[in-house]
């Protein structure tokens, strides 16, 4: 008889370092007790003791093992106990779930990342994975919107990508603050000064719903195929395991079937973007 | 399909013998019907055989409303639940493709099903929102229990179905192939008279995969029509054998509560950012039925939904789901 | 400085131009540059040019009685801006300005009109691009309001 894992029990993770990215979003340093690895773009259930859980895109990069980091916008109220805890306490962990990003089908591609928002914390994962592959990658480039310059995280990323080969990295606000002298606009402006082949190119949407309805029907107009364009879903994911029901998105569960989709799955399924 | 047989107090006797044994759920006779009780030696002469249904369904044995899934499972006494119709079977089917994935599978709901014996027992007549035919789904087991239970005459006759049902027969020398095969004859003749009946009270109800085209093209204004009088309590899912939709609560230790919720509540599919899908009553109405006709089937091969009648029995607002059917069947034709 | 068909090639909005077409246009066109803070037009200027951003970044906005430069978003390189040039009454109805040292192609925008009249193929096409120019400036107009609206 084989032995099953319990589906249902979290293990344990030391949270070793907690990064302030903005007065809402810090990054939680965790060095997992199990062994754990993930593929870009699966998503973790995270656990504060006793308290609750909330399903997170690990925003490191996949290929360290050792640790990971997963970066909490505070929203509610799991999310609020954790940019309560400090360096030093246990969190609990299961997953990784869903499917991620299938990066090897973005070889001998062009590759254009859109994100919005607090989507630039699963899309800096798929940076790194991409980053470790380069020499099977044409090019990436990376078109991101925040609403103010405060809310645009991890500051030093977009300098660092500028620096690597093959790597292009813009970014934008809604609304600029004192001291901004780059784009002003929304993300889908950025599209305009980009120079892709389009017949060689896949595009990654990932950020709040307006953004990735605006994005998608944009890159659609530009000429991608709807199988040629990622879609990060975001839903009520609970249980991770297909099985509890709140993440029915149509006929799929986002935690079993994505959370990444293309356009081409979900064109037929109605309200996606709610 | 092989049958067997025993007299009727034999098999009384019999099952006061495997109560030292196992726990055997029944269903009994009481003031309002049937319902599954604890069988001990005082109410094996209560049990009721071939009546449908009980009230609760077979879910609740197997998905309990609150259980710890992180604690250790502590091997219990096996069990036998007998008296279970045929469409709680069928909705067995579709939790155990859940539960039982191969993936992930639920070692609670695992170590109960392998833990019980499953007893099903033919219906002879229909209560009134019976409807399980229309959905194919015939009123008497032939796959996924272990024996089908008649009680004709004196004789309690047992159809062995799977081999866990015969190996748990074979332990009983007075259990014996049944000699007068006419008895076969009656059994079908009562089948056939139930689906007569399942047909006449069911005319013009479409069949699962119509209604689920039926529902696919339906606009607003009918799920607002028949939302109405919802008041979400949840009654439907709670009741549903094939629901099963639950919430993980976390406790002290990493220690997680699985409680079964209904998506009938408001705020189920709610988002931390504060953004609710199924904000208004009749989109979690619509959502019920789309899940059940029209999503379920594209993610799993069993029903889910079996025909039993119990949420139309259990809606405080009175809400008939079959009504909505119809109207949709008519308003196309 | 003047440019020629292949300088416009290398430009997307100039996609499924003939060569023909590509020449006339490259005729009616000039390279010019700003320094950082130049105004290429003030909100409510009459317009004689259509301009395509070949590098830098442009600020465009409008003006209030109270304030004369509210910046509501910028200008990206590839993009077309002054489409007012091209129908009447041919007046601006934003602010430029740029906020890096730019590049811009400017096209004559009366000699362009009179070749849409007289050219009905280049017309469509001219006028499909700049009405898909405005669409577009639309559809991220209203994606900026709702972003507004929602927390």
């Amino acid at each position: 008889m084989t032995i099953d894992r319990n589906i249902y029990k979290p293990f344990r993770a030391k949270l070793t370092d907690v990064i302030e990215e903005s007065p809402l979003i810090k990054t939680f340093v965790l060095v997992p007790e199990e062994e754990f690895s993930f593929n870009t773009g699966q998503f973790i259930e995270l656990s504060v003791d006793g308290i609750g859980e909330a399903p997170f895109t690990p925003s490191s990069s996949p290929v360290v093992t050792e640790k990971l980091e997963v970066t909490v916008m505070k929203t509610g109220y799991v999310t609020e106990f954790m940019h309560n805890l400090k360096p030093g306490v246990f969190m609990g962990i299961r997953g990784p779930y869903g499917r991620g990003y299938p990066v090897e089908k973005f070889f001998g591609k062009e590759v254009l990342i859109l994100g919005g928002g607090c989507g630039l914390a699963p899309i800096r994962s798929l940076l790194y994975a991409l980053e470790n592959v380069k020499d099977k990658l044409e090019k990436v480039i990376l078109c991101y919107g925040s609403k103010t310059p405060s809310d645009c995280i991890y500051k030093p990323l977009f300098t660092r990508l500028n620096k690597i080969e093959k790597f292009e990295a813009y970014r934008t606000v809604d609304k600029a603050e004192e001291g901004w002298n780059e784009s002003v606009g929304v993300v889908t402006t950025l599209l305009n000064k980009v120079k892709i082949n389009l017949k060689n190119s896949v595009a990654v949407v990932c950020g709040p719903p307006i953004m990735m309805k605006f994005g998608t029907i944009r890159l659609l107009e530009m000429g991608y195929k709807d199988d040629e364009i990622y879609l990060s879903m975001e839903k009520n994911m609970s249980c991770g395991l297909g099985k509890c029901g709140h993440c029915m998105m149509g006929e799929f569960f986002v935690c079993k079937h994505g959370p990444v989709f293309t356009y081409k799955e979900l064109k037929e399924t109605p309200d996606i973007w709610k | 399909m092989q049958y067997l047989s025993i007299t009727k107090d034999e098999w009384d006797k019999t099952l006061e013998r495997l109560l030292l044994s196992y726990t055997i759920f029944a269903t009994l006779r009481n003031e309002s019907g049937i319902e599954y009780e604890l069988v001990n030696p005082s109410n094996i002469t209560r049990i009721s055989y071939n009546k449908p249904k009980p009230v609760t369904s077979l879910k609740t044995f197997f998905l309990p409303v609150r259980e710890n899934v992180t604690s250790a499972i502590s091997p219990g006494k096996r069990r036998i639940i007998m008296g279970i119709p045929n469409c709680d079977i069928a909705g067995l089917k579709l939790l155990d493709e859940i539960y039982l994935d191969k993936d992930f599978k639920d070692i609670y709901y695992r170590e109960r099903r392998e833990n019980s014996v499953l007893i099903s027992s033919d219906c002879f007549g229909v209560q009134e929102h019976c409807h399980c035919l229309t959905y194919d789904i015939k009123p008497y087991s032939t796959s996924n229990s272990d024996l089908a239970v008649i009680h004709l005459g004196d004789l309690i006759i047992l159809r062995i179905i799977t081999s866990r049902g015969k190996e748990f027969l074979s332990q009983f020398s007075l259990v014996k192939p049944m000699k007068d095969q006419s008895l076969v004859s009656e059994i079908e003749k009562e089948h056939k008279a139930t689906e007569a009946l399942l047909l006449s009270s069911n005319k013009g109800l479409p069949g699962y995969s119509e209604t689920g085209k039926l529902l696919r093209n339906a606009g607003d204004e009918i799920w607002r029509k028949y939302s109405a009088k919802c008041v979400s309590c949840g009654a439907c899912a709670t009741i549903c054998p094939t629901c099963s939709c639950f919430l993980l609560i976390d406790k002290p230790g990493f220690e997680k509560v699985k409680q079964l919720d209904a998506c009938q509540y408001p705020g189920f599919e709610r988002v931390a950012g504060g953004e609710d899908a199924l904000f208004e009553i009749h989109r979690r109405f619509r959502n019920r039925y789309m899940c059940k006709y029209v999503w379920k089937p594209e993610k799993f091969k069993p029903v889910a939904c079996t025909g039993c009648g119990r949420c139309i029995e259990a809606c405080l607002g009175r809400i008939n789901k079959n009504e909505l059917f119809l109207e949709l069947a008519l308003d196309r034709s | 400085m003047s440019l020629n068909k292949d300088d416009l090639k290398k430009i997307r909005f100039f996609d499924n131009y003939t060569e023909e077409q590509l020449s006339v246009i490259a005729g009616l066109s000039s390279i010019r540059d700003f320094k950082v803070k130049e105004i290429l037009f003030e909100q409510y200027d009459e317009l004689s040019e259509l301009f395509v951003l070949l590098e830098g970044t442009l600020s465009l906005g409008i003006s209030l009685a109270t304030e004369k430069r509210i910046h509501l978003g910028t200008i990206e390189e590839g993009q077309l801006f002054s489409w007012s040039a091209v129908f009447a009454p041919y007046i601006s109805t934003a602010w430029v300005m740029a906020i890096t040292p730019a590049k811009v192609i400017a096209i004559d925008s009366k000699k362009l009109n009179l070749k849409i009249e007289a050219d009905c193929d280049f017309g469509f096409k001219t006028m499909s691009k700049i009405a898909q120019t405005i669409s577009h400036r639309l559809s991220d107009t209203r994606f900026q309001l709702m972003n507004q609206m929602i927390i």
